[in-house]
């Protein structure tokens, strides 16, 4: 394989380059407590991290390791131990990656040194699943904790109605809402059992309080992003994320936050856009290519700008009444829900997240998507691995070329950089260029 | 061709199977409901007054039809079904009911009634676990299909009529344990790719004629069969979904029998009977959700899981394990290797079949079958 050109990401703001000091500073907080022997919890995208943090619970995302693992290109190498193990290829890359940590871990009796943090992901006392979006983010627990951690798990199972129901119907609401609540409770049991505390539900509402208000600045923060031109590309958007992660509720990601969002706002105001001359304005569906991520640089570099993303998008359905904090979770989850179904959940109806991600361009949103972020077309990248994820993209770009936007599908991963070509894709890009050249801008 | 004529005849009925529901659709007037999977009671469908059918692929068929709608990295079973969809093979169809059973079907479920919408058409949810809370999510989806399906025919359903519906399919279940129990001699009274094609007949026959092929079966084999002739490894096929006795060719023409299974057309739905309980409601779930083995389900960590299986494989004195799994079929694929394992470990040894739906290329899919059948000769050499 021979090195992309595109492996470097150059982030615009000034926030988010600060990331460089503020993660590590917080990676080391947590491994220094690792080291007393705390619990620890290995967590799926889904959990709510205001929950572990009202634990006061260390907690890993092997998801978010995958990314890391990605980014640095060891991610093949542990994905090919998990293959060895009998793990098919076509296996979600993000669980492929963790179960080959695992296996080179229980073979080594230490963790893996290829790890691209310092000390790797820590030995957990708990695995905390959820099955919210695909069906390997539970089976890769039952997998993880049968063949290599013996150790508890609780998978947490939230279901959302199909897009040809009414959730707005009582009875509807009633039947998710109550298997939304009865599993937050069972997790919040399982938790209680397993650190041997009971939940604080004030400080839980505390930290609920701060981390909405963290993620009200960030959902505003990509509202500014409808300006022209646009003032925050897909770099700074995939970096941004991380502390929605691992650092919500704390007051540092607020500040975070709200410095993003005066940034933003400065360079709205002044007009500076992320490329010299923004000529097209794309929507990008998908996970990103995490070892990768300079492809969106190199799409700025030919006047393309990417100013909203499907994936990881937190929407509107966060201002709730914490009174009761349990509650403002299930009520959060089932307001997100209800709207991706508003927006259309024909072909991705299990977002019912009830964690601080969004998510999902459905599509009957393409519409409004289209007129207010002013967009000439749509890069979707289809991963061969996460079906989750691409599976619909097909389906999207035909609903887009009904409203006359151009679409390219382009397949990869998000975490195996071995069915990355740059030539191959440099060319689908430019014909796609070519495309957009030939209409007008949707906005104008 | 089977030399049991009962297996001929189902064969003959089942290659026509289209043309005979919609023959039976016309005669009685009912509407035609097809189904993929089995969360959704079939039994509830019948007392509703509709006619249920289950949808089969058409394995080594081209897909591309379904190109336009959905990408190629699908699960080649569901882009194969909904080619059939869209080629208007299925277009006799009055309504479709489709099971939360994986990701792949849930999403085609969304796909096919958006492009093809039917007069009735319903998203069986089932949660991906056993607990107490989503047996009851399950409860009230089952009260849910219940409601949809009396709307749509118009007929209540009754708790005499879904008693007496139950009773029949239990009659049906029993049938087919005796049949399955034949195959515990060894040589088997019955083939695999024979019983296959037997149950597959149970996919769309109305239960009384079911019913009655079965018995047929059951008698014809009862005079002309005696254990006699080579005593052949005997296989459990465990996996994704097979709806095509072809791949039981395959596995019988390298020498082997199967004798035992482990997938979404077998054993799996008859090992036990519906209970006939006071509530029928919590009996269906107990049937369709808690009994029902199938790895799309996380009944927790741990080997237990994978016990049944074990014991399925002892019981049927079988030499080895073939396992079928269709492309990107992520339940199946994330418990192979532990379930290799565990077999392993009690002295079964597992052969692998990772297939686009085609059963294709067949010379080497044969040639790994023969090897491994080979395999198994020398094993039960050893044994014996
Ligand atoms: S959503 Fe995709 S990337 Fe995430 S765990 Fe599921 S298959 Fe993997
Ligand atoms: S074969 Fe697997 S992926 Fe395909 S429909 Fe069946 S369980 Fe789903």
């Amino acid at each position: 394989m021979t090195a992309s050109e595109m492996r470097r990401a150059k982030r615009h703001l000034e926030t988010t380059r600060k990331m460089k000091d503020m993660l590590p500073r917080f990676f080391m907080r947590a491994l220094e407590r690792r080291f007393s022997n705390e619990p620890l919890a290995w967590c799926m995208v889904g959990v709510p991290p205001e929950l572990l943090k009202a634990f006061d619970l260390l907690w890993e995302w092997p998801e978010n390791f995958g990314t890391i693992c990605a980014s640095r290109l060891v991610a093949p190498d542990f994905i090919k131990a998990a293959e060895g193990d009998g793990y098919s290829p076509e296996l979600c890359t993000y669980v492929t990656n963790t179960m080959g940590y695992c296996k080179l871990w229980k073979e080594r009796g230490e963790p893996p040194e290829e790890s691209p943090i310092p000390g790797g992901m820590g030995n957990p006392s708990m695995l905390l699943g959820s099955g919210f979006i695909c069906e390997p983010r539970y089976k890769w627990f039952q997998a993880i904790a049968t063949r290599y951690l013996d150790v508890p798990v609780y998978s947490s199972d939230p279901l959302a109605p199909p897009w040809d129901v009414d959730p707005h119907d009582p009875r509807i609401a009633g039947h998710y809402k109550a298997l939304l609540r009865e599993d937050l409770q069972g997790q919040v049991e399982f938790l209680e059992r397993h650190t041997g505390k009971k939940l604080d539900l004030d400080l839980l509402r505390e930290i609920l309080a701060l981390s909405h208000k963290a993620l009200a600045y960030w959902r505003d923060t990509l509202y500014l992003r409808k300006a022209i031109p646009c003032p925050m590309g897909a770099t700074d958007y995939f970096s941004a994320i991380i502390p929605q992660m691992y650092m919500v509720g704390e007051q540092e990601a607020v500040d975070f936050y709200r410095e993003i969002y005066h940034e933003v706002k400065d360079r709205v105001e002044r007009k500076i856009g992320i490329v010299e001359e923004e000529k097209y304005r794309l929507i990008w569906f998908g996970l990103p290519p995490w070892f990768n991520l300079g492809f969106f640089n190199y799409l700025e570099s030919l006047g393309a700008v990417v100013a909203i993303e499907s994936t990881y998008n937190v929407g509107d359905w966060f201002e709730v009444d914490l009174d009761d904090p349990l509650e403002a979770i299930v009520e959060r989850t089932w307001r997100r829900a209800v709207k991706m179904h508003e927006y259309g959940t024909e072909v991705m109806p299990e977002l019912c997240n009830p964690a601080v991600f969004g998510g999902f361009v459905g599509s009957r949103m393409l519409e409004e998507v289209v007129r207010e972020y002013s967009l000439n077309g749509a890069i979707m990248h289809l991963t061969r691995s996460c079906r989750a994820v691409s599976f619909g993209e097909v389906h999207t770009r035909n609903r887009l070329a009904e409203l006359g936007v151009p679409s390219l599908i382009f397949e990869s991963d998000m975490a195996d950089p071995r069915l990355w070509s740059d030539a191959q894709i440099k060319t689908r890009v430019h014909a796609f260029i070519e495309t957009m050249a030939g209409r007008s801008p949707a906005g104008s | 061709m089977s030399e049991l004529a009962t297996v001929a005849r189902a064969a003959e009925l089942n290659a026509q199977k289209e043309a005979h529901v919609q023959e039976l659709r016309r005669e009685s007037g009912r509407p035609v409901i097809g189904y993929l999977c089995c969360f959704a009671p079939p039994e509830m469908i019948r007392v509703a007054g509709a006619i249920p059918y289950r949808i089969t692929g058409r394995p080594g068929e081209p897909t591309s039809e379904a190109d336009a709608y959905m990408e190629p990295y699908g699960c080649s079973y569901v882009r194969n079904i909904f080619a059939q969809a869209l080629k208007g093979r299925l277009d006799f169809l009055d309504g479709l009911v489709i099971s939360h059973s994986c990701d792949m079907v849930q999403r085609l479920y969304g796909i096919w009634t958006y492009y093809r919408p039917l007069p009735y058409s319903r998203l069986f949810n089932v949660p991906h676990q056993v607990t107490p809370q989503a047996e009851r999510f399950f409860m009230r989806e089952l009260l849910f299909f219940k409601e949809s399906l009396e709307q749509f025919t118009g007929q209540e359903i009754t708790k005499e009529r879904l008693a007496e519906e139950i009773a029949l399919s239990n009659r049906i279940r029993a049938r087919i344990r005796e049949l399955y129990r034949l195959r515990l001699e060894h040589p088997p009274l019955i083939r695999g790719s024979e019983m296959l094609e037997l149950l597959l007949a149970g996919g769309w026959l109305p239960p009384e004629e079911f019913l009655k092929l079965l018995e047929d079966a059951l008698e014809e084999i009862g005079k002309k069969r005696a254990a006699q002739g080579p005593q052949r490894p005997r296989v459990l096929v465990w996996g994704s979904l097979l709806d095509d006795v072809a791949f039981y060719r395959m596995i019988e023409e390298a020498g082997a029998d199967v004798v035992a299974d482990d997938n979404c057309i077998g054993f799996r739905v008859f090992e036990k009977d519906i209970p006939l309980s006071e509530d029928l409601v919590e009996a269906l779930k107990d049937h369709y959700f808690i009994n029902f083995q199938c790895p799309r389900t996380d009944r927790g960590p741990g080997r237990a899981r994978f016990d049944y299986i074990i014991q399925r494989a002892q019981e049927y004195n079988v030499d080895g394990v073939i396992g079928y799994i269709i492309s990107f079929c992520d339940p199946h694929k994330f418990d192979y290797p532990d379930l290799r394992d565990y077999l392993r470990e009690s002295g079964f040894p597992m052969l692998l079949i990772d297939d686009n739906y085609s059963f294709a290329p067949a010379g080497a899919i044969q040639t790994r079958l023969q090897a491994f059948v080979e395999l198994l000769k020398s094993g039960r050499a050893l044994s014996s």
